[in-house]
């Protein structure tokens, strides 16, 4: 009899550890969108409904200042790790340089902080002033950790055939790159975009060794409130980035569904 | 490959140039700053003089037991969330890879979401589950498990449970794409043969999948071994880990001589451990 209930529950169980892991990693996210809807500014005990903290949120000039300097940030550096990921993975693909495609998985294997002291060294001998060019630089750096794989994987996938058609047709370099290589990449290239957004505006190590004092950043905003006790306006800045990282993560994949890009 | 000898023919007079900066960009902001911190760590000035000044000073001001306690500390925790990450992910890698047919996009999705949205978001919501009067003790205080309220956040504890949850994907994405590419007639021919669900599991599909085992518990080693957000917000700040320390030399003492000497060090005995957790792996999965 005992061995019976034993295998009737026997195939739920593997489902139910994984509702139940499935669950833990939710209810803190829930738990904080709820109580950014909370009235009650100090303790964990619900209130009632409102939506102070975000009219607080949209009215903190602190808090536009790092929105600011995070979008400038992120759009800057999509911008210039595309346009450069792009250039290497068609003008190098046939030179020498296509064999320094390693150089490219070295940020994804050195640990991050590692990253952030070696670059805040670099700009301290060469006396260069933190602030925004040299958080650009870190996550310039950074997105080509991403980009080039991408785009390059599409590249090598491309029906090669088309660029030498292109070239036999009498195109110059230019002319193929721009109506042949970019328009067929362009999946690779908006997703690989979309995903050094998302990295840009999650980094908090580089930006915290890279930035000075003067220059705050999203994610170094919440860090430096967390750790001075938070206020509930946080919960609903971070409920703001959830969403926005949410929504582009979910463009993320069905782009990704779309066109097999990884 | 002979398309390629064409292609060749094709740019080799051309703009190969354009293809520079992506390098340089790398080699100079990645490459060259770790050769920096290197140099720096056996000098003890900051500019072009560094190399009259070559010392092992730095190296020696760390040779005491209260760094080397930091270093310990730091790989136990890489080491224990590695292991605990690995335990919690094979089941649902399993699950996901083997099991499910329903909604397995939708629960891949999910996985991955949190991985992707804002790391601090998600190490903060964990204070309203762990503080003194977060969710965890209010529902534990009112099903009379406990009378007094548990006291998690600014210890250890917290520490490693938020790093467990927050590395859970990079262990279970390696291990459930090493599952899909198991051969699902392999498995039926070990039941075939008689082996049971647990000695099919044991003998034929986890070792068919070490090395997606191996790639996640790298994947969640490494980062774990320098991690500072969890440790400076969870823990309290009290007790230093790796990340907090290399944090403390450069950016409170400004003391980028030993910061750096403490960077190499704990760098070195990373890549000592991880060499012998490989040798490990290799003997077991043979």
């Amino acid at each position: 009899m005992k061995m019976g209930i034993s295998k009737r529950i026997t195939p739920y169980l593997l489902p139910i550890f994984v509702g139940i892991v499935y669950l833990l990693l939710y209810t803190p996210i829930f738990v904080l969108i709820l109580f950014s809807f909370n009235k009650n500014p100090i303790s964990y005990r619900w209130d009632g409904f409102s939506l102070c903290w975000y009219k607080e949120l949209f009215a903190s000039v602190e808090i536009l200042a790092a929105l600011k300097n995070s979008l400038i940030v992120a759009f800057s550096s999509v911008l210039l790790s595309v346009v450069m990921g792009l250039f290497y993975v068609f003008f190098g693909a046939s030179s020498f340089l296509n064999r320094l495609i390693v150089f490219f998985y070295g940020s994804l294997i050195v640990p991050e902080i590692v990253l952030a002291v070696g670059l805040l060294s670099f700009f301290t001998f060469f006396s260069i002033s933190l602030g925004l060019t040299t958080l650009i630089v870190g996550h310039t750096l950074l997105g080509l950790g991403y980009v080039v794989p991408i785009i390059r994987a599409r590249f090598l996938e491309m029906d090669y055939r088309l660029i030498e058609a292109s070239f036999d047709l009498g195109a110059t370099e230019k002319q193929t790159f721009f109506k042949i290589v970019v328009p067929l990449l362009y999946p690779a290239i908006i997703s690989s975009a979309l995903l050094v957004m998302i990295v840009s505006l999650d980094d908090f190590l580089i930006s915290f060794f890279c930035s000075g004092a003067a220059t705050l950043t999203l994610p170094m905003y919440i860090f430096s409130v967390i750790r001075s006790g938070a206020t509930p306006v946080v919960n609903a800045l971070s409920t703001m980035l959830l969403v926005i990282s949410s929504l582009l993560i979910l463009i993320l994949t069905s782009l990704k569904m779309k066109t097999r890009i990884f | 490959m002979k398309n390629n000898s064409v292609h060749y023919e094709a740019t080799k007079n051309g703009a190969f140039f354009m293809a520079v900066p992506a390098v340089l960009w790398k080699l100079l902001f990645l490459y060259v700053p770790l050769f920096f911190i290197m140099l720096i760590s056996f000098s003890k000035s900051f500019d072009f003089a560094f190399f009259k000044n070559v010392t092992l000073e730095n190296y020696k001001s760390l040779f005491s037991l209260s760094y080397f306690r930091v270093i310990g500390r730091s790989l136990l925790l890489a080491f224990l969330n590695a292991f605990f990450c690995l335990l919690i992910a094979y089941p649902i890698a399993y699950f996901l890879a083997l099991k499910v047919r329903r909604f397995k996009n939708l629960l891949l999705f999910l996985l991955a979401l949190p991985f992707w949205t804002n790391f601090l978001v998600q190490v903060y919501a964990w204070f309203f589950i762990l503080d003194h009067k977060g969710l965890l003790n209010t529902a534990l205080l009112k099903m009379g498990i406990i009378s007094q309220p548990l006291h998690i956040l600014n210890t250890s504890a917290a520490i490693y449970i938020v790093m467990l949850f927050c590395y859970l994907p990079f262990m279970v994405m390696p291990i459930y794409s090493s599952l899909l590419k198991i051969d699902k007639f392999v498995l039926e021919a070990s039941f075939d043969l008689g082996a049971n669900s647990l000695q099919t599991l044991s003998h034929v599909t986890i070792p068919l999948s070490a090395s997606g085992i191996m790639t996640g518990f790298f994947l969640v080693l490494i980062p774990s071994f320098g991690e500072f957000v969890i440790p400076a917000l969870l823990g309290g700040g009290k007790v230093m880990y790796v990340g907090s320390m290399i944090t403390y030399f450069f950016l409170e003492t400004k003391n980028p001589f030993l910061g750096a000497a403490f960077t190499c060090l704990s760098g070195f005995v990373l890549i000592l451990f991880a060499l012998l957790i490989y040798v490990i792996f290799k003997k077991l999965f043979k």
